[in-house]
């Protein structure tokens, strides 16, 4: 099988990923690639953000080169048809990982009232900071009670009712008088996305720049708002996250026993499951039916959601999500919601896996459906990996390929652990910050895609940045390639630069930190804010950046977006639907910086975005007066 | 060699296939005045040889077989001589003779008198119902036959085979196949493609052997069975010969025109006699792929090749830039396409890069030579097979990555500079 | 006479000329019943991808000589003069292939064509819209192309205006690119070149 992996080097730079490709094309599966090179060529109209099929008076498209249309029906110009549809996908991310932080919620109000069995406070003590964050009083009042405060509050953020988003007040006051003068400070979670949708529907807001500056709004209201109250409240149900060991890529899954994988988003779904796994009546059945033990491993966030809790080891990352089915080991595949692809269930079907949806909100082809709340949630978890275990029995190990060894990582670098690990307070960091031991920070986050060699872009500009004494901070696919290629264990200070490589080995710790799952870059957010307040200073004085290699989701947009507006500036892989307008390009790759003090940046090669990063980085530290470079 | 502008010049053309037509055609174009006859050895009308498999299959009539209608050679005062053969032809006085003793001048003379199959010299080779498969006549006799016949032996794997075997199912008799090399078309695929042409025939309903051949045939009067040289016995009312074919250049015994396996000709497709030309079948010019000269026995090849020799017949001096091999064929389902070098030999620097999508059910074969692009095997896709045939065609060295060239995505739009 | 002229640097990829195409060799020249007729109707212009994943109009150009003609087994293939197009009799027709080994273009498909005989597997190609111009219409391709990557015009004027810009581009100060038209569209074009160079690069680790 691997003469013929050759080819499949322009596809991943990962050896598991290549190898299954191989098997894949042998036994006829397709896979996200192929139906992506059917796809080519993608519409250009689209693909420029040109395209408007927003009403029935259309479908419109602008001709880039000025000789058809140049408007929509309604008389939209190139410019508004891009800010619109630019505007929608950040609602659409925005509303994913606001939703996501509701269910969580809903799960907490449920635990205050006793009904959710098997789910509990995890870490009480962050219960306490964060109500009284809330303005929720915790004198005299057992976990329980003050839950079910938090719960209440934390959905008035996401009303109409409050005219303001509560952790907002983490942010270094310079930038919230920069939100405020920009009218930009998000009133409440749902209502900037409801905002969005009405703002972009036909003959509203028909302004780009309004539009644009109403995403920043959007966006913020999902990064200081339903992101945030997300990380909180699953660090308060199931613990804050502190430095694990693990292990990633397929060879996590285990011939000799059930492998149950998880996939989605949502903690509430994924920490049930985990404790079905280690049930010991459950482990028992499984030694009855020969196999060693039960073996949960993760994909995509959910996966990061355990691994950092628990150093759940993770099978893969997006594009690998099709492949893992393919090694032919998988007994059961649950998923929850957000970047599942609707191939899975086809896909699974070529084997004896048994693919389980398990959220109202996210029904597929082909795959059964068990639907998770919080009053069944344990039962139901339980219920489903006894029948994984049964299914065991159903694999065909002629078919079973899991090609390669695991490799280590470390995990579990919450705000608080990154803390801990620095001694309590973040002046260690301070400290090599202005030595220049370490120049700054970056965070390289986001997903995969297609149209970008698979955890090329992630691992090289994080080896560049390493290299160049930059710490990384890295989530979500992003993460779990870098800890595939290994960069993720203490010794990986052996590819960092000088300064890097003293300072983190002195800590104990790798070059560069697992932060978490997507909806976790706020924790980015959170120890940006907290530097920038210990120092006196605004988030975009900092030298900090953040890049999305390899993005691909509307969720992503939405992140960028916040990240870029709460003051860091953002290198982009792949190119998003706005070339259309000269206008908004300018804007979101100059302009910002004007108005929010950080912008974008669009570089396919991750080599040249290193050396973007590099030279921003040493710009910002020469303007906090700290010894700097000219790149 | 030029001659003054409106001198006639008296054109004769043997053979009736599409390289005497397009010829005669093309004398005719550039030439309005000088007289052009064209002499075929058999007494129909010029058809399409290729579509005899059809004839005998029943999906044709025989006028549907024609090459032009009879208006066509009429307009263009092109001179039909029908069933007669060549003898002898005379260089030194530049007249031919036929078999039955019409003594015919010219002062250009092309020859395009294609092959003739090869017999099997064996025991029993005499019986009735053993037919070979080149002319019309052979697909009407075998009609005939086929009421009385149930079983079919198809001697040769090769193209004829394939279409006779095709043919034959396609009326309802059991068809068994013998092949001496190791798969069918053992001259035009590779051994992948071989194998997977087995398994549609096979799947069809044909009763395949491969690397045997035949012995000996017996019956009494009419073939009843065939003896295979691994001892086994094949029985069968019709046989059909298909063991390839031979340029047909028994009549040019005493001319001193140079014969290889075909005429050899050069690059304007002149024989060694001055005016005297050579195309189609029974020519021998240079393959492009190869470099030197080869008889390419293919439709394309004759086509292109009575073409240029008309041109320059007519005066006008084209050089033939070379034929290449070139095959398309559909077995059921399955659709082969080749040109070029297909088995490249081993260790003599070629680089052959294959790719085979089951699920898409495509597989590619390309033959390189450094950057140049020597031959292609492809089944299925084969509206693709144009493009990369012109890149073997034109022989120059490809600037793209290779690999692009397996992608079942490339296409035209890929040689594009952009 | 006007003939179809393709601007490959324009093309967006938006296969709209592909949909028009096939409706307007359907039966019923709607794309909503067009989309249930039995056969389905297939266009016969094909949207192929770069190398650089961008979009490319390949479309038969009626060559003259035509290769595929040249080689047709039955002589299915011929010219028509009066509108200097290559057209393909379909009862003739003997699916044989052999022109796709002729057209170094690919742009002839074999299958079953809606306004051809029924059942009967045939080569199928543009046939430049014959029909529709003889009443007066454009070319269904051309009539959609909303970007000017397919136009419909004399010979004489769509080299008369490569020409002019030429000229311009060669001119003091002109910047050197392939189309100066749309800076947005040369973005995005740069960016996806980048994208597919970068798959192509060894990884350094």
């Amino acid at each position: 099988m691997s003469d013929k992996t050759r080819k499949y080097e322009k596809y991943t730079i990962t050896r598991d990923g290549q190898l299954m490709l191989g098997k894949a094309e042998q036994e006829q599966i397709e896979t996200v690639w192929d139906r992506f090179q059917d796809q080519l060529p993608q519409c250009g109209y689209c693909e420029m953000g040109l395209s408007c099929r927003n009403c029935a008076m259309g479908p419109c498209r602008v001709d880039p080169f000025g000789e058809g249309p140049q408007k929509g029906v309604c008389g939209a110009d190139a410019d508004i048809i891009v800010a619109r549809n630019f505007g929608r996908m950040i609602a659409a991310g925005a509303a994913s990982h606001s939703d996501h932080g509701r269910d969580l919620v809903e799960v907490l109000e449920k635990v205050s009232q006793g009904k959710a069995a098997g789910y509990e406070i995890g870490d009480p003590g962050k219960l306490m900071r964060v109500a009284a964050e809330y303005g929720v009083s915790t004198e005299g009042k057992d976990a329980s009670a003050v839950a079910g405060e938090l719960a209440f509050a934390m959905q008035e953020d996401y009303g109409t009712r409050k005219k303001g988003l509560q952790l907002i007040s983490r942010v270094p006051k310079k930038r919230l008088d920069t939100w405020e003068k920009l009218g930009i400070t998000p009133r409440g979670i749902d209502r900037e996305t409801s905002e969005m949708m009405h703002r972009t529907h036909m003959g509203v807001d028909n302004d780009w720049l309004n539009l644009l500056l109403h995403g920043l709004r959007n966006a913020l209201s999902d990064g200081w708002g339903g992101s945030l109250i997300a990380t909180e409240v699953s660090d308060i149900l199931f613990g804050t996250p502190k430095p694990v060991t693990s292990t990633v890529n397929m060879g996590v899954l285990k011939e000799d026993q059930v492998n149950v994988i998880v996939h989605g988003h949502n903690p509430v779904v994924s920490e049930m499951i985990l404790q079905a796994t280690e049930d010991e009546d459950l482990i028992k059945l499984a030694k009855e039916k020969g196999a060693a033990g039960i073996n949960l491993t993760g994909v995509c966030c959910t996966g990061s959601e355990l691994l950092m809790r628990h150093g759940i080891p993770m099978a893969g990352n997006h594009l690998m999500t099709e492949l893992v089915l393919v090694t032919g080991a998988v007994e059961m595949m649950l998923v929850d919601y957000q970047c599942i692809m609707p191939s899975l269930g086809h896909t699974a079907k070529c084997f004896h896996t048994l693919m389980i949806s398990t959220s109202d909100k996210a029904k597929f082809p082909e795959m059964e459906h068990n639907e998770f709340h919080p009053e069944n949630a344990r039962e139901l978890a339980r219920g489903l990996v006894r029948r994984a275990v049964e299914n065991f029995a159903n694999r065909n190990s002629d078919r079973v390929y899991i090609p390669v060894e695991p490799v280590k990582c470390m995990s579990g670098f919450s705000v608080e652990a990154i803390l801990g690990a620095l001694g309590g307070t973040p002046d260690p960091l301070i400290d090599a910050l202005k030595a220049g031991k370490i120049r700054g920070a970056a965070g390289i986050v986001g997903c995969n895609n297609p149209k970008i060699k698979h955890d090329y872009g992630h691992v090289t500009l994080t080896k560049r940045l390493i290299e160049n004494d930059i710490l990384v901070l890295d989530t979500g696919c992003a993460g779990i390639a870098n800890a595939k290629a290994g960069l993720k264990v203490p010794e990986a200070i052996k590819f960092a630069g000088p300064g890097l490589k003293e300072v983190c080995g002195a800590l104990g710790i790798p070059p560069v930190l697992h932060v978490g799952s997507c909806v976790d870059n706020v924790r980015i957010l959170v120890l940006a804010a907290a530097l920038a307040n210990t120092l006196g200073t605004d988030i975009s004085d900092l030298p900090l950046a953040g890049a999305a290699p390899e993005w691909y989701s509307e969720k992503a947009v939405s992140i960028g977006v916040y990240v870029v507006a709460s003051g860091i500036f953002t290198v982009l892989g792949p190119t998003p639907p706005i070339t259309g307008s000269a206008n908004v390009v300018k804007t979101a790759t100059e302009g910002l910086n004007n108005v929010v003090g950080a912008c974008f940046a669009v570089e396919p090669d991750p080599e040249k975005a290193a050396l973007l990063i590099r030279r921003h980085i040493e710009q910002k530290r020469k303007g906090l007066g700290l010894p700097s470079l000219d790149i | 060699m030029s001659f003054a502008r409106g001198q006639i010049m008296r054109h004769v053309i043997v053979g009736t296939g599409i390289a005497g037509t397009l010829a005669a055609e093309t004398i005719r174009k550039f030439d309005p005045k000088s007289p052009i006859i064209i002499l075929g050895g058999e007494p129909f009308f010029p058809y399409c040889r290729p579509m005899i498999s059809m004839l005998l299959e029943g999906s044709v009539a025989p006028e549907e077989m024609a090459i032009r209608e009879k208006e066509d050679f009429l307009s263009r005062d092109i001179e039909l001589l029908l069933g007669e053969s060549v003898r002898e032809v005379n260089v030194l006085e530049r007249k031919l003779e036929t078999e039955r003793g019409k003594v015919i001048p010219f002062d250009r003379l092309l020859i395009a008198t294609g092959a003739d199959p090869v017999k099997i010299q064996v025991d029993g080779c005499d019986l009735a119902n053993i037919f070979t498969m080149r002319h019309r006549e052979d697909a009407e006799r075998m009609l005939k036959a086929l009421p009385e016949v149930r079983r079919v032996l198809i001697v040769g794997g090769g193209l004829v085979g394939l279409k006779a075997a095709h043919a034959l199912l396609a009326r309802g008799t059991k068809v068994a196949m013998v092949e001496k090399l190791a798969h069918p078309l053992p001259l035009v695929v590779d051994g992948k493609s071989g194998a997977a042409i087995s398994q549609r025939l096979e799947e069809m309903g044909v009763m395949l052997k491969m690397g045997v051949t035949v012995a000996s045939f017996a019956g009494n009067g009419f073939v009843k069975e065939a003896s295979l040289d691994d001892g086994s016995r094949v029985r069968c009312d019709l046989v059909v010969v298909a063991v390839g074919s031979r340029p047909a250049v028994s009549f040019l015994g005493k001319s001193f025109i140079r014969v290889n396996q075909g005429i050899l000709v050069d690059s304007f497709l002149e024989t060694d006699a001055k005016d005297i030309y050579a195309a189609g079948d029974v020519a021998e010019a240079t393959d492009v792929v190869l470099n030197r000269r080869k008889v390419n026995a293919v439709w394309p090849v004759a086509a292109e090749q009575g073409i240029v020799a008309g041109m320059n017949m007519a005066g006008k001096r084209v050089v033939y830039r070379g034929s290449m091999g070139r095959n398309v064929l559909r077995i059921g389902d399955l659709d082969v396409l080749t040109g070029g070098l297909v088995n490249a030999p081993p260790n003599e620097g070629y680089d052959v890069l294959e790719d085979e999508n089951r699920r898409r059910k495509t597989y590619r074969k390309l033959v390189f030579k450094g950057n140049v692009l020597k031959g292609l095997v492809m089944l299925n896709q084969v509206e693709k097979g144009g493009t990369l045939l012109s890149i073997i065609q034109r022989q120059i060295p490809v600037s793209m990555e290779k690999e692009r060239l397996l992608e079942p995505g490339f296409d035209f739009s890929q040689l594009l500079p952009r | 006479m006007k003939e179809v002229v393709i601007h490959p640097e324009r093309c967006v990829g938006c296969m709209q000329c592909m949909v028009a195409c096939a409706t307007a060799h359907s039966k019923t020249k709607n794309l909503l019943t067009a989309l249930v007729e039995s056969p389905l109707p297939k266009p016969r212009i094909h949207v192929g991808v770069g190398l650089y994943r961008e979009g490319f109009p390949n479309r038969c150009r009626h060559c003259d000589p035509a290769p595929c003609m040249m080689v047709c087994l039955p002589g299915a293939i011929y010219r028509d003069e009066t509108w200097n197009t290559v057209l393909i009799n379909t009862e003739r027709c003997i699916n044989c292939a052999t022109c796709a080994m002729a057209c170094p273009f690919g742009v002839i498909r074999y299958h079953e064509d809606s306004l051809g005989p029924p059942e009967k597997t045939i080569a199928v190609k543009c046939d430049n819209c014959v029909d529709r111009q003889s009443r007066g219409l454009v070319p269904a391709c051309v009539e959609v192309c909303k970007c000017g990557a397919l136009t419909f015009e004399e010979q004489s004027s769509s080299l008369k205006r490569k020409t002019d810009e030429m000229a311009r581009r060669v001119s003091v100060g002109a910047e050197d690119r392939g189309v100066v038209e749309s800076p947005g569209f040369d973005l995005l074009n740069a960016l996806k070149k980048a994208n597919v160079e970068l798959s192509g690069r060894e990884a350094s680790l």
